[in-house]
């Protein structure tokens, strides 16, 4: 089957596979687009055939993965030739090429429209194809009426109507109006009634998307699909041509069986007997056989059939067929049916009363957990998560912590998120608990968010008769070579809490808690610092009677500390090494932290907002109402401290912002520090002398109405000074003698009131990502401690898509986001709309579409704005939309360039500056300066080897395509100054070109550079705008 | 291996053929296996045409492999399962190009001899 004569084609085609590589492949191709450019400019000149020649190249060149912005024009026109041939060219190429958003494709719509109401039917299915595979509102509003008509008419043959229902199946899914109900539901049951069996499967398609929609309106079809799945599953009156491997047209069974899932039930008696008849047959008459197709086909329709009968909640007795029958698949040959198996019995768990009949298949799936197929590797995890409950969580959880020794890195974290999940739900006592959540962290530490940690450390604190056994546990782990940082975390956290009850043991006393627990310290990263520190400080207020020589080692690192380099160990080294000299003072303020109030797991939450599909999510529910193990409940301990009159000690929190962050606390309420917002000012008052040594007096006055929930606990736990101890002890026992260099309790308190007033700082430079992001495509554009702004870019010619990424750091929402896109005039952009809120650990996109209009070095700017509790952050950043982005690089042969060189012999379009003060650079890394602003130095245009040609193709809307060539002359005695020629077709294109190279070369301070107000142009005069016969424009054609 | 990647919330379902992939795109809760069988069948469909088809025939057909998918396909909706429909439909096609292109070398004969 040869390319029917176009021999063009075929030749183009040969070329591009005896390319040898990508590089080639590109030249090729680009030579082809400069050809096919130059012959559609001179369209007069082109016969039929070529155009449809040019335009299935460009098809092909689009194919492979190349813009093709132009021909479009082209392409369209050949829709409205009278001839078949270049009809159906332009049909076909378009719907490849165009989507429903270019502008072009309203120039054809009557066209469009006098082939559809027309009478030849060949151009009738062109018309229709098309339009079905675009779809789009325009298309919608003007062709909808008249493609109903098609397929209701009654004199169209079947090959017409059968596209006519799919186009209007498309028309409907972009506006459900182009269909009035009222009259459309008689017409869909007679149109069900169609006995060509094509037609019948595009109107069932048309049909689901229907009653998708609105179920209600079609009530009086439903006895005939009914009718329709009873005709195919008896094999009657089928014709041969529509079995597919001896089934009856598999895809109709499994479309009207979709359709009949719309139907929220299926009252009349008759209709639903009948139809269970067809899905016992379906269930009980299919096998899985040799053949691979009609395997696929049968369990195609089978698989729909059980979907069907989950819908319907039929009798008991049909379901545990189907799990039956569920469980026998999974453990058959055939990985798609195995698969689909795993996935169903997921779906199945929704359904009441059947799991039980499914746990008799766990050790299959837990087998299906090792599958050597990945995708079937995660169904298999979906399902045993789903499962999991009470009676079986310790087998299903300790056959995951097996499988996180070998599975994929891919599939670890969220492997081991799901063990911590099932682990703390459904634990039969709380020591597996930790045995569980301690060996996840050792097997899989890099996996294991923090979230899980905390989770363990609240449930120890909570429960006493745990905390022996934890720490015990902890100890063990430490003996362990090789360990994971989060687990020196959370083995240094819980024996700085509870190691004194194992002093006792052997191994165990402070001496060897310190010894073992220290041999860490050098090797871990600033947060776990932070943590050993706060340990040692415990270890210490533990050691009773206190031993002098461990008293000097820990001192001696406090003391080593208190000038490292991150705020936050300093400070704790500062005040626990005070705190430490004050005796009994040591016992008030570090005594053990008290009982958390119980609240919802972190972890439950994370899984919830990860993103899981619906049925897993909603496996995740059902389980959760129904059964919950009250084994981690620990609701019966009131919430301690926040009554100020119980024997606990009420607590204030140092405020500890960062430790807040670092930590990725996953809680929701606002922390304690944030006064204003939660209604109960926490007053303090604090003198402060100036005069070193003296005494401070400080008085906190804790919050009284809620503060023990409103507490953000996580930094409780890690926060550097939990200053305990009921308000009246405070004040009767003043804690004497702290050293007022450090004033920890007044200056902090005081700092964070501070803090809320002022405005938030970014944490990067936001100078220095601008400027990166000018030559990449995607980074970071802005981060502060709340929020970091990401920047993903795509450039098409003059067109570009820029997304920015918010992305919230904070366990509580950002408020009140705004982003106002102040763009400059060359630049035409629409964003898209900004959410007003951010939620917690959430990232939102912000897609932005740019066109540019010409060339220009002004830059847009993006005025973004949001609330963090009572903190309004504002910020004016940037968007790296530069000149170089609309550029693409381009080699010119010297037989190219040098004619191009000479026509721009003009002043406005050609300018020469002699630019001093540059950057002294060797020539190369000119070259690679010039790349990375998209110019491509072309070596052996200029025999003189301190001199650099470059070449590019400058895209906007009013120059499109055009040429840019640029020439620098370099001093080797003086290389701060160089000669810069730049020429291009359009003389602001050249004065813009030339000061955007120069400000990359002279070496000038950023901001300065980038000052966005452009300079008048001295040096142009006002010139009458380049005209279209001008020596650049004709060029830019020749590309 | 089956036949079926979970992909950015969607699903794959692929299958290949020597050394062609062919892919289909769907919704999580669409049906696989009919997706996988819609797949093949258009491949049938090209054997049939093509007459053994190989990589080379939808290389350098690969207008005509749009074509027939066009008749398969629309909106990503199967239209026609029957094989012989979809195969005499494409063939008729080819023909009214055929005929297009004779009617026009022959008024191209009659052109040249008129102006002889």
């Amino acid at each position: 089957m040869a390319l029917s004569g176009m021999r063009g084609l075929s030749v183009f085609i040969s070329d591009i596979r005896n390319c040898h590589n990508k590089e080639q492949e590109r030249l090729r191709v680009d030579k082809e687009l400069g050809n096919i450019r130059t012959r559609f400019k001179n369209e007069k000149g082109l016969s039929p055939y070529e155009k449809k020649k040019y335009v299935w190249k460009m098809l092909y060149i689009y194919m492979l993965g190349y813009d093709v912005d132009f021909g479009h024009m082209e392409t369209i026109s050949l829709i409205s030739a009278p001839k078949y041939p270049e009809k159906q060219v332009g049909y076909i190429v378009t719907s490849c090429l165009l989507n429903e958003t270019n502008d072009f494709l309203r120039m054809v719509i009557n066209t469009v429209r006098n082939d559809i109401i027309g009478r030849n039917e060949t151009f009738q299915c062109l018309a229709l194809t098309m339009v079905g595979n675009i779809g789009g509102k325009e298309f919608s509003e003007s062709l909808a009426p008249d493609v109903q008509k098609l397929l209701i008419s009654s004199s169209c043959r079947p090959v017409v109507r059968k596209k006519a229902a799919l186009c209007l199946l498309r028309l409907y899914r972009r506006n459900t109006d182009v269909l009035n109900i009222d009259g459309w539901s008689d017409r869909m049951a007679q149109l069900l009634d169609e006995r060509d069996l094509g037609v019948l499967t595009s109107v069932m398609s048309l049909f689901v998307s229907l009653v998708s929609n609105n179920a209600e309106a079609y009530w009086n079809c439903l006895p005939k699909c009914v009718r329709i799945l009873e005709r195919m599953a008896r094999n009657q009156d089928i014709p041969q041509e529509y079995t597919y491997y001896g089934i009856p047209s598999p895809w109709l069974q499994v479309k009207t069986m979709r359709a009949l899932q719309y139907f929220p039930t299926i009252e009349d008696p008759s209709a639903r007997r009948a139809l269970f008849e067809v899905l016992q047959r379906i269930l009980m008459g299919t096998d899985v056989v040799k053949n691979v197709n009609k395997n696929n086909a049968s369990h195609a329709v089978l698989f729909e059939a059980l979907a069907l009968v989950m819908h319907l909640d039929a009798e008991k007795e049909m379901m545990s067929q189907c799990v039956a029958l569920l469980g026998k698949f999974i453990a058959v040959r055939e990985p798609n049916i195995r698969y689909l198996g795993l996935e169903n019995m997921s779906r199945m768990l929704l359904v009441t009363d059947v799991q039980d009949i499914i746990k008799r298949h766990q050790a299959q799936i837990i087998i299906s957990l090792k599958d050597p197929d990945i995708s079937i590797r995660r169904r298999a995890l979906d399902l045993l998560y789903g499962m999991c409950d009470v009676t079986n969580a310790k087998e299903i959880v300790e056959e995951l912590l097996q499988y996180l020794n070998t599975a994929e890195f891919a599939m670890r974290e969220e492997l081991s998120l799901k063990a911590a999940i099932l682990a703390e739900k459904f634990a039969p006592d709380l020591s597996w608990y930790v045995d569980v959540i301690l060996q996840l962290i050792d097997k899989a530490g890099d996996f294991v968010s923090d979230d899980i940690w905390y989770r363990v450390v609240q449930f120890v604190t909570n429960n006493e008769d745990l905390q022996p056994y934890a720490a015990a546990k902890a100890r063990e782990y430490l003996d362990k070579p090789a360990l994971h940082e989060t687990m020196v975390k959370v083995s240094a956290y819980l024996l700085g809490e509870y190691g004194h009850l194992l002093s006792q043991r052997p191994g165990c006393s402070p001496k060897e808690l310190f010894a073992i627990i220290n041999d860490k310290l050098p090797t871990v990263s600033t947060s776990t610092v932070a943590i050993l520190l706060s340990t040692y400080a415990k270890i210490l207020m533990h050691t009773q009677p206190p031993d002098v020589g461990l008293q000097k080692q820990i001192l001696t690192i406090f003391k080593k500390y208190e000038s490292y380099i991150d705020v936050e160990i300093q400070q704790r080294a500062v005040e626990y090494f005070e705190l430490s000299r004050k005796g009994a003072a040591l016992a008030d303020v570090l005594a053990e932290m008290p009982k958390f109030p119980e609240r919802e797991s972190a972890l439950l939450k994370k899984a919830e907002d990860a993103e899981v599909d619906t049925a897993e999510q909603s496996a995740i529910k059902l389980r959760s109402q129904q059964q919950t193990s009250n084994a981690l409940v620990v609701t019966d301990h009131p919430p301690v401290n926040g009554v100020p009159a119980s024997n606990h000690l009420t607590l204030v929190k140092m405020p500890s912002q960062n430790i807040a962050e670092e930590s990725n606390v996953t809680y929701e309420e606002p922390p304690v520090e944030t006064p204003k917002e939660n209604g109960t000012p926490v007053k303090v008052e604090s003198k402060v002398d100036i005069i070193p040594e003296t005494n401070i007096e400080s008085k906190v006055e804790p919050p009284t109405s809620q503060p023990a929930s409103q507490a953000d606990l996580l930094a409780d736990l890690l926060g550097p000074l939990a200053i305990e101890g009921p308000p009246a002890a405070v004040e009767q026992n003043p804690v004497q003698g702290l050293e007022a260099n450090q004033s920890p309790v007044g200056d902090l308190a005081l700092a964070t009131l501070e803090d809320q007033s002022n405005s938030v700082q970014p944490i990067v430079n936001v100078e220095e990502k601008f400027h990166i992001l000018c030559s990449k495509d995607s980074g970071v554009l802005y981060e502060d401690p709340h929020i970091q702004i990401g920047l993903k870019a795509e450039w098409r010619a003059h067109h570009g898509r820029l997304v920015l990424f918010l992305g919230n750091k904070n366990t509580s929402s950002l408020v009140s986001v705004r982003a106002l896109i102040l763009p400059p005039s060359h630049l035409k952009m629409e964003p898209s709309s900004v959410p007003d809120t951010i939620p917690p650990r959430a990232q939102v996109q912000i897609p932005l579409e740019v066109v540019n209009l010409r060339a220009s070095r002004d830059v847009a700017v993006i005025d973004f704005s949001y609330t963090f509790g009572t903190v309004l952050a504002n910020a004016k950043l940037r968007l790296p939309v530069v000149l170089n982005k609309f550029l693409q690089p381009i080699t010119l042969s010297p037989e190219e360039f040098f004619p191009q060189w000479k026509a721009l012999n003009v002043q406005p379009l050609k300018v020469q500056e002699v630019v001093k003060g540059v950057k002294p650079l060797p020539l190369p890394e000119i070259a690679s300066l010039f790349m990375s602003l998209h110019l491509a130095a072309t070596p052996g245009l200029d025999n003189n080897p301190n001199n650099l040609v470059a070449c590019t193709t400058f895209f906007s809307e009013t120059t499109r395509a055009m040429l840019c060539l640029v020439r620098v002359e370099t001093d080797p005695q003086d290389r701060t100054q160089l000669r810069l020629t730049v020429a291009s077709g359009d003389q602001y294109l050249t004065f813009e070109l030339k000061e955007f190279i120069k400000e990359h070369l002279i070496d000038i301070p950023r901001v300065q550079a980038s000052s966005p107000p452009v300079p008048v142009q001295p040096q142009l005069p006002p010139a009458a705008p380049a005209t279209y016969n001008d020596p650049g424009a004709m060029l830019a054609g020749l590309l | 291996m089956c036949n079926f990647v979970d992909w950015h919330g969607y699903r794959v379902v692929y299958k290949r053929y020597a050394s062609l992939y062919f892919c289909m795109c769907i919704d999580a809760g669409d049906n696989e296996l009919e997706t996988l069988q819609i797949i093949h069948h258009y491949v049938e469909i090209l054997d049939r045409y093509f007459g053994n088809v190989c990589e080379l025939d939808l290389i350098f057909n690969f207008h005509k492999a749009y074509f027939i998918l066009d008749e398969v396909l629309i909106a990503g909706e199967l239209q026609e399962s029957n094989k012989k429909t979809v195969l005499r439909l494409v063939t008729t096609q080819d023909s009214l190009v055929e005929a297009a292109k004779e009617e026009s070398s022959s008024l191209r004969s009659i052109i040249a001899q008129a102006t002889k």
